[in-house]
């Protein structure tokens, strides 16, 4: 097997690792966004479930919410939510998405509350409804304050993906392990590095832009 | 707005409940795999079970044989690489229908007889468990005394990590995903040897990536027999026995034998591991 062989074969894995980072995002920052006004709410039940179930996907780990996804709703209760050839992509990418929602809706919560109030009650006074003080007063504020963190939690995710392998996602480490790693090769491992290390990159660039154009404020 | 996020989250909630009690229609698996049209074997990569040729296909004893199943059966054999230590719970969520890699009818490493977990159907093809250490450190490791205390490597949940368990002690056997990667440990000089598959070790060491290992044959362990692993009570047991039975009278588990080198090998008296 040689380097071109090689090289498509991780291609192939990490192109599901980049479905998967993409589609997690795009899923989890609504839902997270949801969450947070969910846990901020004057409705002290659903606060407290929020806040609960927040507590429950933080404290425990990703790699255990992925088993349960996959195969407690088969054992238990003899459903199959995930089958046919994406279901193990299905099943990882709901516990990811489940999993980053609930670290996104603190990073929101915390920005959403670092606002002064005076703010609400400015918008108030002006004759504002509630909707519209936060869409276009609030919420371009807190995007530029989360930028940082933000990141930080995004370029996890990225590496966090190859913990898809547990239930037997295709990505890149898994096809690693089973066509490489398993045959006696172990420089595919580093040559993964290069991936990452590429895209992360192209993240942190990205973030960076972002961070320069959104500071219009700033003298 | 909160109102609406409030409904929202509750119909989330409604929804998924709802999803998880109403889809409990309960089918037969084989009721189940006739409709969807093919069975799930769960399986690990390695020669000569199931394994890709140059060409980048899966192909093997176990392949071709479950194949053949399969078109006796009329569905299709589709193929899942699982992780081995998962492969219960894998059957149990119905991820996967069917154990069919080489799986050894016997003991659990902790002693627990597998029919506790699966239902066998009958056993093909035999075995043994067999000793792989370094090739130049053939002639030190070359008895059971001398393997005591040495660092083992083993596939998780496999007959041989039960072996080695017995060999060296529970404390120095560390266990893998695959019985390939075990194999690595060894490479990578982590171990002092690895018990794996005799069919295994016979097709892959020595050779290509595993020319520095060899084969040791310092212990003489009991001869065991494989067989496909179903889930308890299922009624696929059943359909497969009925399939291999043809498929031993028609003459195709010789050809698939031989063109594997495993004639020897083949269980000729069908229904001992019952």
């Amino acid at each position: 097997m040689n380097f071109w062989d090689i090289s498509v074969k991780l291609l192939d894995g990490f192109g599901i690792t980049c479905l998967l980072f993409i589609l997690t995002l795009v899923f989890s920052l609504p839902l997270g966004l949801i969450i947070s006004f969910g846990s901020m709410s004057k409705f002290k039940p659903l606060s407290w479930l929020c806040r609960t179930v927040v507590w429950i996907i933080r404290g425990t780990p990703l790699m255990l919410q992925l088993f349960v996804v996959f195969y407690v709703p088969g054992m238990l209760f003899g459903v199959r939510l995930f089958t046919g050839d994406d279901g193990r992509f299905l099943a990882a990418l709901v516990a990811f998405v489940i999993n980053y929602a609930c670290y996104f809706s603190e990073i929101f919560r915390g920005g959403i509350e670092s606002i002064p109030k005076g703010q609400y009650e400015a918008a108030q006074v002006l004759g504002m409804t509630a909707r519209e003080t936060f869409f276009t007063v609030i919420m371009m504020q807190v995007v530029k304050r989360i930028l940082a963190p933000i990141s930080n939690e995004v370029i996890t995710l990225v590496k966090d993906t190859s913990l898809a392998r547990v239930i037997a996602v295709g990505e890149i480490f898994f096809v690693n392990e089973m066509d490489f790693l398993s045959r006696g090769l172990v420089w595919p491992l580093f040559y993964i590095a290069v991936f990452f290390l590429v895209f992360v990159g192209v993240l942190t660039l990205l973030f960076g832009w972002c961070e320069k154009k959104l500071s219009y404020y700033k003298v | 707005m909160k109102r609406i996020i409030t409904l929202m989250l509750a119909v989330v909630f409604v929804l998924s409940m709802a999803v998880s009690f109403s889809a409990c229609g309960e089918k037969s698996d084989w009721e189940t795999v006739k409709e969807q049209g093919y069975f799930v074997c769960g399986i690990t990569v390695y020669a000569p079970m199931n394994y890709f040729d140059d060409d980048g296909n899966l192909t093997g004893f176990d392949t071709e044989f479950a194949e053949a199943v399969a078109k006796e059966l009329g569905v299709e054999a589709k193929f899942q690489v699982i992780s081995w230590p998962n492969k219960y719970m894998e059957l149990d969520s119905g991820a996967i229908d069917l154990i069919w890699n080489g799986f050894t009818y016997g003991l659990e490493s902790d002693g627990v007889a597998r029919t506790e977990y699966v239902d066998f159907t009958y056993s093909y093809l035999e075995n043994r468990q067999c000793l792989v250490t370094k090739a130049d450190r053939v002639e030190e490791l070359n008895s059971a005394d001398a393997l005591k205390g040495k660092k083992a490597v083993a596939e998780g949940g496999s007959s041989g990590e039960g072996v080695a368990n017995e060999l060296t002690g529970e404390d120095n056997v560390t266990t893998f995903t695959s019985q390939a990667s075990a194999l690595m440990e060894l490479i990578a000089g982590n171990a002092d040897f690895a018990v794996i598959d005799y069919q295994m070790a016979n097709a892959m060491v020595g050779k290509g990536d595993y020319a520095s290992l060899s084969i040791n044959n310092a212990i003489e362990p009991e001869s065991e027999v494989y067989a496909i692993g179903c889930r308890k009570g299922s009624d696929l047991t059943a359909k497969i026995n009925e399939a291999i039975k043809t498929l031993y009278e028609n003459g195709t588990m010789a050809t698939i034998a031989a063109k594997y080198k495993l004639t020897n090998d083949l269980v000729t008296d069908l229904g001992a591991a019952e």
